[in-house]
């Protein structure tokens, strides 16, 4: 480049640099100027050439170059000054920079002056000035915050180490900021450090953990719970350079919750307990699970508990039941172990029952023997004749102490509460802590208190409803084994309850006879009857008594109908009682039978001693008389030696009748028997012309006394014979039918007249001209004597068919 | 031969001397238990009958002290009731239903004072 061009090129610069330029000499004489100076005087450039720059711009609201030259002039330095330029009303700023040109020798001679608009840059340097102001300002208030703060304000960099620590931190750790600094996290505990890095992982990736609950290390060591807020912190381009942690001692507060979570678990408990107790009437249960409750660590956790029961007619106080370990080592190893946590009420109910609290464990046993007579002036009497509760920290100072306690259960101090229901003293709790000792407290008897209100209504209620449950089980089994038929029947004439009796006579389960109509189970009719007292009962309210002939149920019944009133008075049924008097019949007929036997052996005895005797020496002489004796005399004393013999058989057949004799039973074919029956009396059967026809069936085995039925068995025959006279026919049949073997013995003589037919097994009766009438009779007792049955089919002039029913019995049943 | 009859019956006691004094037996009476024990002890029969009924002691006891005297000497039972099923249990060689008809006590001693 040539000295023109340059020229030229410094020419094009001068007059294209945005900032006024002006050359100055000595005399501030303007040598130079560029168009840019307009900005800064409403004149034009050309006009300022030559001009005195003082008088151009000094004094005149405009910037001051010739001030700035002035300096530079002086000192031949480079001068730079800012000026403020207030013109209409807008108000601008200038930097004025004066550069020295200096001569060869280096006499500065010239000065150029820039003068650059730095309005923009001023402004905003004054708007960076006040926030930086404001900035400091809440810097200043963050850090008073953080260094006043009650909690503790801790950052840490990303390997955990303490980059910050308040005075908050210094209080709640212990550790001075000296201390902390530098170091790494020297406030978490060991356990927690895999878990705090952990949190440390989360927070490097963004996250802010919130009122996190951990524990810290303190500097004496002891570990404190606190609330932790954890957050990154992040520089300018938001990369997470730190970590900030706010966190709060919350040990007060835990400990407070601690308090009020186990009381809630004891609230729980108790009321598990309670509700477990409200729900069981079983008394004895109850009072172990009140005991329980009691003794368990989460109940009310007394080591040893006992009831005592007022014993009003021996106006004493009886132990009932006690639960607590038997020994210091029991209690270590069983007991402490015993709680209902995470237990459901079927592993309580097991506990109660078979485990440690069970019954009749050795303290069990110990209370139970345990009595005090409620005349004595002791603590635990007070409890009861004073209604008081009692807490006793040490028996020996106090002198109503019951010594009986004391020297049978070791306590050395215990508490007494009574068991009031209804203002009624039921009994005394009694607790102590034989083996931890800890004492008891106000707390304890407050609970103590409220439990044993709880206990005496529920034991209250067991009892009560043991009473009613014992009546009603005695209700019920009254009605259930009564023989007559008892049932309850509706207004609507539908059955609601039946006893056994009913169910048995109708040959039904209970189900398909409640809730059926009655008419259609006792009558099988679809109406009621006319003549049905229940009816009748329903129509006048009234009771009302029937016999009843029944062919349904097959019977004569006594029926009396009862209305039933509920609480309000209402009718709503009646109660039947229906008695079975063919039964009735049956029995008195017996009875009445028993009675003519009982009164009949009696004479029997006495005849046999009284008659017996003079009999035999009546007829003993007659005989010696006969044999000394001849012609009409010796027959007379034969006819009475004769008479004489068969009154003694008479004696002999009622003796028989009358008198009990041995069964002895063997096994015997059934066709056997009646042959040898037949073979008996065969010569009269042959003598007498009679056909005998037999038909056996095969050969059935009895277990039988042989004799006996022999004997039974040929008093039908004879009858048979002695009714066919001769020329007639007697079949006879041996078979089984319905478990019974069955001897058949049909004649075709005149039969029994109707009239007599039913007294034919009684004793006497007979139709012959001699007969004691006790044949028939004996042979029914020995049936009967054998659970067997005769059945006779007779009508006169058609024969007489007579049936016996021998059942098969088993060998045993002798 | 000696029978010792024990029975509180005097007819009945006449009755079987006479019966047996016949028969060629030598009898001797008794009429009550005592007497019984009394005449079995002095009189040394070789057989006896007994009437279970006495009027002062039960002739099963009777049996019982003769037995323990001398039981080789057989006693017949013989009562006016039928005690057929307890006889067994008794330690006398036998037992009759006092009848009119003596025949049948006659075979039974004749059968006993043999052996």
């Amino acid at each position: 480049m040539d000295i023109a061009d340059r020229e030229k090129f410094t020419e094009v610069l001068f007059e294209n640099i945005r900032d006024g330029i002006l050359i100055l000499d000595r005399n501030y004489r303007i040598m130079a100027v560029n168009n840019a100076i307009q900005k800064w005087i409403e004149r034009p450039a050309a006009d300022l050439m030559d001009k005195d720059c003082v008088e151009v711009f000094h004094d005149k609201n405009w910037v001051c170059p010739h001030c700035a030259a002035k300096v530079t002039f002086e000192t031949g330095d480079v001068n730079i000054v800012t000026q403020k330029i207030t013109h209409n009303e807008s108000t601008r700023y200038a930097e004025i920079s004066a550069y020295p040109i200096q001569d060869s020798v280096g006499v500065v001679i010239e000065c150029v002056v820039f003068i650059q608009d730095i309005t923009d840059r001023m402004l905003c340097h004054d708007e960076v000035l006040k926030l930086y102001n404001e900035v400091a300002l809440t810097k200043d208030y963050l850090e008073g915050i953080i260094e006043n703060s009650a909690d503790a304000i801790v950052s840490s960099d990303l390997n955990g180490i303490i980059t910050s620590w308040n005075s908050g931190a210094e209080r709640i750790y212990g550790f001075t900021k000296e201390e902390a600094m530098g170091k790494f996290l020297p406030f978490v505990p060991d356990f927690l450090i895999d878990p705090e890095w952990e949190n440390n992982k989360r927070i490097i990736t963004g996250e802010v953990l919130k009122r996190i609950e951990t524990f810290r290390k303190r500097k004496d060591g002891s570990i404190i719970s606190i609330s932790l807020t954890l957050s990154p912190i992040k520089n300018t381009v938001g990369d997470v350079i730190g970590i900030s942690g706010i966190s709060r001692d919350i040990s007060e507060k835990k400990n407070v919750e601690k308090e009020l979570v186990r009381r809630n678990q004891e609230l729980s408990r108790l009321f598990f307990i309670s509700s477990a107790m409200r729900g069981t009437l079983d008394l004895d249960r109850l009072l172990r699970m009140v005991l329980t409750a009691v003794t368990m660590g989460d109940g009310l956790g007394f080591n040893r508990a006992i009831l005592f029961f007022v014993d009003e007619d021996r106006n004493v106080l009886r132990g009932a039941m006690g639960v607590g370990p038997a020994s210091h080592e029991e209690a270590f190893h069983i007991w402490d172990r015993l709680s209902l946590e995470k237990k459901t009420l079927p592993d309580i109910m097991q506990d109660i029952e078979i485990g440690p609290l069970r019954k009749d464990s050795f303290f069990d046993r110990l209370s139970m023997g345990i009595e005090i007579p409620l005349t004595e002036k002791t603590i635990i009497t007070k409890a009861v004749n004073e209604k008081k509760l009692f807490n006793i920290d040490d028996v020996e100072k106090e002198p109503l102490s019951d010594t009986v306690l004391i020297q049978q259960l070791g306590t050395q101090a215990y508490a007494a509460v009574p068991l009031i229901s209804r203002n009624k003293v039921l009994g005394v709790l009694w607790v102590d802590n034989y083996f931890n000792r800890r004492p008891v407290t106000e707390e304890d008897m407050r609970f103590l208190t409220a439990f044993s209100n709880h206990v005496a209504s529920a034991i209250e209620n067991a009892r009560l409803f043991e009473r009613v449950k014992f009546a009603e089980q005695e209700l019920e089994n009254i009605f259930e084994s009564i023989s007559d038929m008892v049932y309850f029947v509706g207004r609507d004439y539908v059955v609601k309850n039946i006893n056994k009796a009913v169910s048995n006579r109708l040959g039904k389960p209970p189900k398909d006879i409640i809730g059926k109509k009655c008419y259609e189970v006792f009558h099988g009719t679809k109406q009621p009857l006319s003549e049905c007292p229940h009816q009748k009962t329903v129509e006048k309210r009234e009771a009302f008594v029937e016999e009843v002939e029944d062919s349904y149920l097959g019977g004569t019944f006594i029926t009396s109908s009862s209305p039933i009133f509920d609480i309000s008075g209402e009718f709503i049924g009646t109660v039947n009682v229906v008695s079975d008097i063919t039964e009735l019949k049956n029995l008195r007929e017996r009875v009445i039978k028993t009675d003519r036997m009982a009164a009949l052996g009696e004479v029997a005895a006495r005849v046999a001693h009284e008659i017996r005797n003079p009999l035999v020496s009546l007829g003993g002489f007659a005989r010696r008389l006969e044999k000394k004796l001849d012609g009409n005399l010796k027959e007379y004393a034969d006819i009475i030696a004769k008479e004489v013999g068969r009154l003694e058989g008479i004696l002999n057949e009622i003796l028989s009748f009358v008198k009990e004799t041995r069964i002895n039973k063997e096994i015997v074919s059934s066709n056997n028997i009646i042959d040898e029956v037949i073979s008996l009396i065969w010569s009269e059967i042959d003598d007498r012309g009679i056909v005998l026809v037999k038909e056996y069936s095969e050969p059935i085995e009895l277990f039988v006394d042989p004799n006996r039925i022999k004997d039974a068995l040929l008093n039908i025959l004879t009858n048979a014979v002695q009714a066919v006279g001769s020329n007639g026919t007697i079949s006879v049949k041996t078979y089984f039918r319905n478990g019974a073997c069955i001897f058949e013995i049909k004649d075709t003589g005149p039969g029994i007249a109707e009239e007599d037919l039913t007294y034919i097994f009684d004793p006497f009766f007979t139709t012959k001209k001699s007969g004691t009438g006790l044949g028939l009779t004996i042979t029914h007792r020995i049936i009967e004597e054998h659970d067997g049955s005769i059945e006779v089919e007779s009508k006169p002039g058609a024969g007489s068919t007579f049936r016996v029913l021998i059942p098969l019995q088993k060998r045993s049943d002798t | 031969m000696k029978i010792l009859i024990v029975d509180d019956d005097l007819h009945i006691q006449r009755l079987y001397k006479e019966e047996f004094e016949d028969e060629g037996y030598e009898v001797v009476v008794a009429s009550n238990g005592q007497e019984a024990m009394e005449m079995f002890d002095k009189e040394n029969p070789d057989i006896v009958t007994l009437d279970i009924l006495l009027p002062d002691v039960d002739g099963i006891r009777i049996l019982r002290q003769m037995k323990e005297k001398n039981p080789k000497v057989p006693v017949i039972m013989s009562t006016a009731y039928d005690y057929r099923d307890d006889f067994a249990v008794w330690a006398s060689e036998a037992y009759i239903v006092k009848s009119s008809d003596l025949e049948e006590l006659k075979s039974m001693i004749k059968k006993l004072v043999v052996k």
